[in-house]
């Protein structure tokens, strides 16, 4: 009960600290700040993948087709931003569905390796079209939604982000996130309760790739600017990292992940240069200390300082 | 007639692992499938549930030709089955265990479960119920809240039996619901198959053991090499000379 109070103090905390802060925030701040929000879309999304046993090696490249679609139908057609986005992200659905069928019935590393190189692919492929996409030079002057003022950007991202939030938990926490789940650990146990395996699969990937088109859009339209290169293999991969180290088995973790990892190379200053080395050094680190990521990190210390020594090991022979 | 095969056969390369095999189960009846190592008896199990295709042949199930039909859907016709190495949700309790299967053999609706609707709540209530009330009839009540990777072998199979009961299955596939067990854990299993059986569900029980296969069932099939040699009452079926030859070597059947 306590602990639910806790919950819930925190929580509220937190809305009136995003709420307000901006108004004590200088430009640059709020600038991260929204990048942390499209970033937690992003990490979020290929959670909801994750979940159902899949761990794409190019979620990122989904962001990409929405953010592409939505810039290409914006610039050429000079549609508005807030058709273009949805539409980005049923594109990247669309993709994501057709692909899905031929992939979902890969499992573990073989499905890593075929989303690695989908996720190639498309970068490739937005490279070669330049008359359309700019090439490997980037879409430049892209419609903006509010133009270079970033308060606006910051309460529409932030709301946006909460209902994302939102939404991928209901879905997580309920019978078909417990299918996606179930499909993860043993698939010859859900299919024989009447789960379809690979049509299961393709909805995780279906709503995966649906918010991370729409991440893609939003950053289309607030950058103002695109290169194949911001949706490639090492973002991808950034992205499993803040999954990973935020914490896999939780819904915060993603959240959590990311916004510690990506503002770290912004507070480290004079040392951003390093930033990769530090971030691999995390990594290693909850790898080993903290199996159950960043956010297991304030129990962990607790138990760490009832026994010290005891805690840790333990923490290293779990599975 | 609930399940009818005629002429099923499966080759893996050149070796038929099930050759011509006609067997017909009719609602209600308990049926032991019995046979030597190797005889066939998992694949068969695995060609009626769709785990695998036929090379030949046809499966009929409740009258309808159900030949290639994908597991989830026959699973939703009502083919239900265990495994011979359970494969549980691990890190699930006992009861999150029954949950999950209920829950996926439950239909499911992405709005419902985005919009929290009441009817979506209702159902869940529900499940909750039949949940308990399965627990209860298969005796795992006391070990609820273990973690599956925790239990004994034997709970992990029982286990497995009940969530396999999630689909309300017609007709269930037992592969080797006792392999394994202890004395203790053998008669739970028993009891549970036999509470089972008498809820009104047909089942295909294949077995090592023969003297519990036939204190169990009323009709004994046996296949050796894929072909089945024998097919009637356990008297039928203990007195067959093929059947000795195939358990014993050629030298007891003289």
């Amino acid at each position: 009960m306590k602990n639910k109070r806790f919950k819930a103090f925190s929580v509220i905390g937190l809305v009136v600290l995003l709420l307000l802060g901006p108004l004590f925030l200088e430009s640059y701040y709020l600038h991260l700040a929204i990048m942390v929000f499209i970033y937690v879309i992003v990490a979020s999304s290929l959670r909801t993948v994750y979940i159902s046993g899949q761990l794409s090696l190019g979620h990122a490249a989904f962001m990409a087709i929405g953010a592409y679609t939505s810039a290409v139908l914006a610039k050429t057609l000079h549609w508005s931003p807030w058709y273009t986005v949805p539409l980005g992200a049923l594109a990247s659905t669309a993709v994501a569905i057709g692909i899905g069928f031929p992939f979902s019935r890969l499992r573990a590393i073989y499905f890593s390796m075929a989303s690695l190189f989908f996720g190639i692919m498309v970068t490739s492929s937005a490279g070669l079209a330049p008359g359309l996409t700019g090439g490997f030079n980037g879409l430049h002057a892209i419609p903006r939604l509010f133009g270079f003022v970033r308060m606006p950007y910051y309460y529409l991202f932030l709301v946006s982000t909460l209902l994302i939030l939102l939404i991928l938990y209901r879905v997580e926490h309920s019978r078909i996130g417990m299918t996606f789940k179930s499909v993860a650990q043993s698939h010859l146990a859900a299919s024989s309760r009447g789960i379809n395996e690979g049509g299961m699969r393709i909805l995780a990937s279906a709503i995966g790739a649906f918010f991370a088109g729409i991440a893609g859009g939003c950053y289309a339209h607030y950058v103002g600017f695109i290169a194949p290169a911001q949706f490639g293999v090492m973002t991808s991969i950034l992205l499993i990292v803040y999954l990973i180290t935020g914490g896999k088995g939780s819904f915060t973790g993603p959240i959590v992940g990311t916004v510690i990892l990506y503002l770290t190379p912004y507070i480290m200053g004079g040392f951003q240069g390093y930033a990769p080395f530090f971030q691999a050094g995390v990594l290693i680190a909850v790898i080993f200390l903290l199996p159950e990521g960043m956010i297991s990190l304030p129990g962990q210390l607790m138990s760490w300082l009832r026994k010290p020594g005891e805690g840790r090991r333990a923490a290293i022979d779990a599975p | 007639m609930l399940l009818e095969t005629i002429g099923l056969t499966k080759h893996f390369g050149g070796l038929a692992a099930v050759s011509k095999v006609d067997m017909s189960i009719e609602q209600g009846q308990i049926v032991g499938l019995i046979g030597p190592n190797g005889a066939g008896k998992t694949t068969l199990i695995n060609l009626i549930s769709g785990f695998m295709q036929p090379t030949s042949g046809r499966i009929l199930f409740d009258g309808e030709e159900v030949t290639g039909k994908k597991p989830h859907l026959l699973a939703r016709m009502g083919i239900g089955r265990t495994f011979q190495i359970t494969p549980l949700f691990r890190e699930f309790t006992t009861f999150k265990n029954l949950v999950a299967s209920f829950y996926l053999s439950a239909d499911r609706s992405l709005w419902g479960s985005i919009l929290n609707t009441p009817r979506y709540r209702k159902k869940e209530a529900n499940i909750l119920k039949e949940v308990e009330e399965n627990m209860e009839l298969v005796g795992l009540s006391k070990v609820r809240d273990e973690l599956a990777k925790n239990l004994p072998h034997g709970y992990q199979k029982v286990l497995d039996l009940a969530e396999a009961l999630a689909i309300s299955p017609k007709l269930l596939l037992l592969d080797e619901p006792m392999g394994g067990m202890s004395q203790e854990e053998t008669d739970l299993a028993l009891r549970a198959i036999k509470r089972v059986h008498a809820k009104g569900t047909t089942i295909l029980l294949v077995e090592h053991n023969v003297s519990i296969v036939m204190g169990l069932c009323q009709r004994i099939i046996v296949i050796n090499y894929g072909e089945k040699i024998a097919d009637g009452s356990p008297e039928e079926v203990r007195n067959n000379k093929e059947v000795v030859r195939a358990y014993f070597g050629g030298g007891y059947a003289a």
